[in-house]
C-alpha cells in the first residue's frame, strides 16, 4: 500500500532523508524506529504530502504522493507529534471540523464523530473545551479527528508519546483492529515496546538512512544470526553442560540461576538443532517442563544496530 | 457553511463572546457617533476669522450627521482594518507554526474555500462588531441625507480595501516561515504597501495613491458632507483637489474606479499567492508566468500614470503643484524634476525585479530537485517556466520591460520641449538600461547561488552598507571626500542611477564638481556589470556540474 523509493529530502545544505526505501502492506502496521533526528518526522511529513521530496517517489497503491497530492490526501490520515488543537473549539466541533472539510454529509457527521470520539474514549469530554483537556487527551482527539473520514492510510508519529498506559494499551489495540480492517497504519515512536505488539514489520532509521526494514524475526536474524534459548527444569540436572558442549554449533551455555534450574545456550544452527538438543537432554533424564528461543526485543534490536552503527563508525 | 467560517463563527462568537464583544462595540460607537452628532446637531461653534470671534450655527440635524459619518467611518475601520487584519496575521501565522493549518492543508477542501474560510472566518467578530455599527450607518444617511451612490461606492472600496488587508495579512503568514517574521513582515508590508507607497503619488505615480480608501473617501465623500459648511477653509481643502479625476495616459479616470482597480489587481495577485501555498507550501509565491503579468501591469501601470508628465509636464501631487507653480521658472529646473521622477521609476522597478527575483527564482535545492525530476521524466532540461527552472530569462525579459517604458517615457520627454534645450544623447537610454540589466543578473545568480540568508546578506552588504558609509563620509568631511561619496553610494543602483543621468542632463553643477558624477556612474555601472559577469559564469559552472 505504501511504497517509498529512492527518498531525499535535503533541508539546504543538510540532508536530511537519503535514499529511503521500504514497503508497507496493506492492512499491517509499521513501525518506523530510530533515534531523534534520524529522519522519522520528515518522511512522514513527506509521505502526508506535507513537504516535497528533493528526489524519489511515493506511492500509496496507485496513487503518487509528488504528482496528485489532493488525491493522496483525501486517503491520508496524519497525526503530528505534537498534538495542537484548536484551542477554543469543543471537542465534538474539532472533529466536526474536519468532518465537514472531508466532505461528510450533516446527516452522517454527527454519528461519525461520536463513533470515532468512542472509539478514543472521549465521548464523556466531547463537550469540553480542547483547551481544557490534557496532553494526553489532546492526543487522543487528534487521532479522533484523525480517523473521522476514515481513511486508508494511518501516518501516526510518536502517537503514544502523551498517553498513560491504559491509553496505550487502548491504542494498540485500536491500531490492530484498524489494521485488521484493511488499514495500512504506519507508525512512529520512541516508546519500543510498545511496537513489540502492535507492528507486523519495523524499519529502524539512523542518520536519514533506512538500516533495517523487516519483521522483527528477520531483523534479528539479520543483525544476529545467534539464537538464545532458555531451557526451565523442574529439578536440577548436573550433566546439561557436556551434554550441550557435544554440539558444536553450541557457542556458550550458562545457569540463568543458583539452582541451577534454568539454563540459557546460544547457538547458530537452525531449528532442527534445537529440536535435537530437545531430544538428547529428554533421552539423557532431564525434566524439562519449558524449552523456549528467547525472542528478540525491539529495544534489544534496536539497541544492537545503534552499537553496531557506533562500531562501525569508530572503525 | 464554509467549515473553517464555522469554525470561526464557533470559536469566537459564543454568548460571552457576543456579549462582551456586543456590549464594547455599541458603548463605544454610541459614544463617539453621538457625541459627534449632537455637537453639531445642535450648533456647532466655529471661529470666524472675519469678526475675530466664536460663532454658533444654526442647529441641524442634517449637519450632525454629516459631522458623525468620519468618526463612524474610523471606528468602523478601526474594527475591520486595525483589529481584524491584526486578527488574520496572528492566526495564519500561529497556526502555520503550530502545525494546525497542516490539518487544513491535508483536507480535500478547494483552496479558494480555504481562503474563503480563512478571511472570513478568522476576523468573525470583528465583523459582528462592525455590524453593531450599521444602525448609526442608517440614522446617518437617513438623517444626514447623504446620497447612495456615494455611500455605494465608498463601502464598496471599503470592503475591498479589508480584503485586501486582511489577505496581506493571511498571504505573509502563509509565506514567511516564522511566526516572530510573519508578524513582523506583515506590519512592514501593510505599512509599505498602504501607507508608503501611496506616498509616492506625490512623485507623479498616481496609481500607487489608490491602494487605500482615501482617495474615495477625499474625492467622493468629503466634498458632500462639508457642502454645508460656511468655512472657506474646508472647501479649499488640498486633499480633494489632489484626489479627484486621475491622469492616466490621455484620460481621467474616477478616484473609486481607479482605486478598485487598484485593488483588485493586488487582490489577484495575492490570491494566486495564496492559492499556491495552500496547494503546495513548497512551491514559490508567484510561478514565472504570473510574476512576468504581475511586473507587466506594474510597467503599464507606472507608464500610464507618467505619460502625463512626460509628455505634457501634467502631474498630480506635489511633483505637479512644484512644476506647474511658474512654468517659466521652472524651465531650468526642469531636468532636475524629471532626474528625480526617472529615480523614483527606476527605484521602483529595480525593487519589483528585487522582489520577484527573490520570489520566482529557483534556491539551489529547488533547481537540483527540478533537475531531477526532468532527467527522471526523461526530459533534456528543466521546462522554461517551471518554477525550477533557471531564472535567467526571466530577469532579462523584466529588465526588457523597464528599458522599454524608459524608452517610452525617454522619448516622450525628449519630443515636448519641457525638460530639453538640447536632446540628451543616446546614452541617457543605454546606461540606465544597461545597470538595470546588470543589476537583475547579478541579483538573479546570487538567489540561485545562495540560500536566502546569503543573498539578502549580499543585497544588504552591496546596497546598504557602502550607502551608510557614504552618508558617514558626506557629513564627517563635507566636500573633500564627494568623490569617495560618489564611489560608494554608486554600488547601490537606486543612487548610481541618477548619477548616470544627471551626467548626461543639463544639470546645474560647479564646474570642480562636474567629473564626480561620471565618475560615480562608471564606478556603479563597472561594479554591477563586473558581479553579473562573474556570478553567471559561477552559476553557469554550478549548473554544469
Amino acid at each position: 500500500m505504501i511504497s517509498v523509493q529512492d527518498l531525499k529530502i535535503h533541508y539546504g545544505n543538510f540532508v536530511a532523508v537519503d535514499q529511503l526505501t521500504f514497503q508497507v502492506e496493506e492492512g499491517s502496521v509499521y513501525g518506523l524506529i530510530g533515534p531523534n533526528g534520524a529522519g522519522k518526522t520528515t518522511t512522514i511529513k513527506a509521505l502526508a504530502t506535507l513537504l516535497e521530496p528533493t528526489y524519489g517517489e511515493i506511492n500509496l497503491g496507485e496513487v503518487s504522493v509528488l504528482h496528485e497530492p489532493e488525491e493522496a490526501r483525501k486517503i491520508l490520515g496524519y497525526m503530528p507529534d505534537f498534538p495542537p488543537v484548536y484551542d477554543d473549539l469543543r471537542v465534538d466541533e474539532f472533529c466536526d471540523l474536519f468532518a465537514h472539510a472531508y466532505g461528510l454529509d450533516s446527516s452522517k457527521r454527527k454519528s461519525k464523530v461520536e463513533e470515532c470520539l468512542g472509539l478514543t474514549d472521549l465521548l464523556d469530554k466531547r463537550k469540553a473545551l480542547c483547551k481544557s483537556l490534557s496532553r494526553g487527551m489532546k492526543q487522543r482527539a487528534l487521532l479522533a479527528k484523525t480517523l473521522v473520514h476514515d481513511p486508508e492510510v494511518l501516518l501516526l508519529d510518536e502517537p503514544a508519546a502523551n498517553l498513560d498506559p491504559k491509553a496505550r494499551i487502548d491504542l494498540r489495540n485500536l491500531l490492530r483492529k484498524l489494521a485488521s480492517e484493511g488499514k495500512t497504519v504506519l507508525v512512529s515512536s520512541h516508546v519500543l515496546s510498545e511496537l513489540q505488539d502492535l507492528c507486523d514489520t519495523i524499519g529502524i532509521m539512523k542518520n536519514g538512512t533506512m538500516i533495517h526494514s523487516g519483521t522483527i524475526d528477520e531483523i534479528a536474524e539479520k543483525t544476529n544470526p545467534a539464537r538464545t534459548v532458555q531451557v526451565h527444569l523442574t529439578e536440577a540436572f548436573d550433566g546439561i553442560e557436556d551434554c550441550l558442549k557435544n554440539f558444536p554449533v553450541i557457542s556458550s551455555v550458562h545457569a540463568v540461576d543458583e539452582s541451577r534450574k534454568r539454563f540459557e545456550f546460544i547457538h547458530e544452527g537452525s531449528n532442527q538443532v534445537e529440536a535435537e538438543v530437545l531430544s538428547s537432554l529428554v533421552g539423557k533424564g532431564a525434566k524439562i517442563y519449558r524449552f523456549e528461543p528467547k525472542q528478540s526485543k525491539v529495544e534489544d534490536l534496536f539497541l544492537q544496530v545503534e552499537s553496531e552503527n557506533w562500531k562501525g563508525e569508530i572503525r | 457553511m464554509n467549515p473553517i467560517i464555522l469554525r470561526g463563527v464557533r470559536e469566537r462568537l459564543r454568548i460571552k463572546h457576543l456579549i462582551a464583544a456586543g456590549l464594547f462595540s455599541l458603548i463605544i460607537t454610541s459614544t463617539v457617533y453621538f457625541s459627534a452628532y449632537l455637537n453639531e446637531a445642535n450648533g456647532g461653534w466655529n471661529y470666524n476669522p472675519q469678526t475675530g470671534q466664536m460663532e454658533q450655527d444654526e442647529p441641524s440635524p442634517v449637519k450632525g450627521a454629516r459631522h458623525a459619518f468620519t468618526f463612524l467611518l474610523s471606528l468602523q475601520g478601526f474594527y475591520l482594518m486595525f483589529l481584524g487584519t491584526g486578527r488574520v496575521a496572528a492566526i495564519s501565522a500561529e497556526e502555520k507554526e503550530s502545525g494546525l493549518m497542516d490539518y487544513q492543508r491535508m483536507t480535500p477542501m478547494n483552496p479558494f474555500s480555504k481562503i474563503v474560510g480563512y478571511l472570513f472566518g478568522l476576523p468573525a467578530r470583528e465583523y459582528y462588531m462592525f455590524a453593531l455599527t450599521l444602525p448609526f450607518l442608517l440614522h446617518c444617511i437617513i438623517v444626514g441625507e447623504l446620497a447612495f451612490e456615494n455611500i455605494v461606492h465608498l463601502y464598496f472600496v471599503f470592503f475591498s480595501s479589508v480584503m485586501l488587508y486582511h489577505l496581506t495579512a493571511h498571504v505573509i503568514g502563509l509565506v514567511v516561515p516564522k511566526p516572530r517574521a510573519a508578524s513582523w513582515v506583515s506590519r512592514i508590508v501593510v505599512l509599505g504597501l498602504y501607507v508608503f507607497l501611496p506616498a509616492f503619488g506625490q512623485a507623479g505615480i498616481s496609481f500607487l495613491s489608490f491602494l487605500t480608501i482615501l482617495p474615495t473617501y477625499f474625492g467622493k465623500m468629503l466634498p458632500e458632507l462639508i457642502e454645508m459648511e460656511n468655512s472657506e477653509y474646508y472647501r479649499s481643502n488640498d486633499m480633494i483637489n489632489f484626489w479627484q479625476d486621475v491622469p492616466f495616459f490621455g484620460t481621467e479616470i474616477s478616484p473609486s474606479l481607479f482605486t478598485l482597480i487598484m485593488q483588485g489587481l493586488i487582490l489577484a495577485a495575492l490570491l494566486v499567492s495564496a492559492y499556491r501555498k495552500w496547494r503546495n507550501e513548497s512551491l514559490p509565491a508567484f510561478s514565472k508566468t504570473s510574476g512576468l503579468i504581475i511586473f507587466a501591469v506594474f510597467q503599464f501601470l507606472l507608464l500610464g500614470s507618467l505619460w502625463p508628465f512626460f509628455s505634457e509636464g501634467k502631474a498630480s501631487g506635489l511633483l505637479g503643484e512644484n512644476f506647474s507653480l511658474s512654468e517659466a521658472e521652472n524651465r531650468g529646473g526642469a531636468p532636475v524634476i524629471l532626474l528625480f521622477v526617472q529615480s523614483v521609476f527606476f527605484g521602483l522597478s529595480l525593487l519589483g525585479i528585487l522582489t520577484l527575483v527573490n520570489t520566482c527564482c529557483p534556491d539551489r535545492h529547488l533547481h537540483l530537485k527540478g533537475a531531477q525530476r526532468a532527467n527522471r521524466l526523461g526530459l533534456p532540461s528543466i521546462p522554461m517556466f517551471a518554477d525550477e527552472s533557471r531564472g535567467t530569462w526571466f530577469v532579462l525579459a523584466l529588465g526588457a520591460m523597464v528599458c522599454t517604458v524608459h524608452a517610452i517615457l525617454l522619448s516622450q520627454a525628449v519630443a515636448t520641449d519641457l525638460f530639453f534645450s538640447i536632446k540628451p544623447e543616446l546614452t541617457a537610454f543605454y546606461l540606465p538600461s544597461l545597470l538595470l540589466i546588470a543589476c537583475a543578473l547579478y541579483l538573479q545568480a546570487a538567489r540561485e547561488l545562495w540560500f536566502s540568508l546569503g543573498f539578502w546578506g549580499f543585497v544588504g552588504l552591496l546596497w546598504i552598507t557602502p550607502l551608510l558609509a557614504s552618508l558617514v563620509l558626506a557629513v564627517g568631511w563635507e566636500e573633500k571626500s564627494l568623490d569617495t561619496v560618489a564611489m560608494l553610494s554608486s554600488l547601490c543602483p537606486i543612487l548610481c542611477l541618477p548619477q548616470i543621468l544627471a551626467s548626461h542632463y543639463p544639470i546645474p553643477i560647479p564646474d570642480e564638481h562636474l567629473h564626480i558624477l561620471p565618475f560615480g556612474a562608471f564606478t556603479g555601472l563597472g561594479t554591477a556589470s563586473i558581479l553579473a559577469i562573474v556570478f553567471s559564469i559561477r552559476l553557469h559552472r554550478k549548473t554544469r556540474i
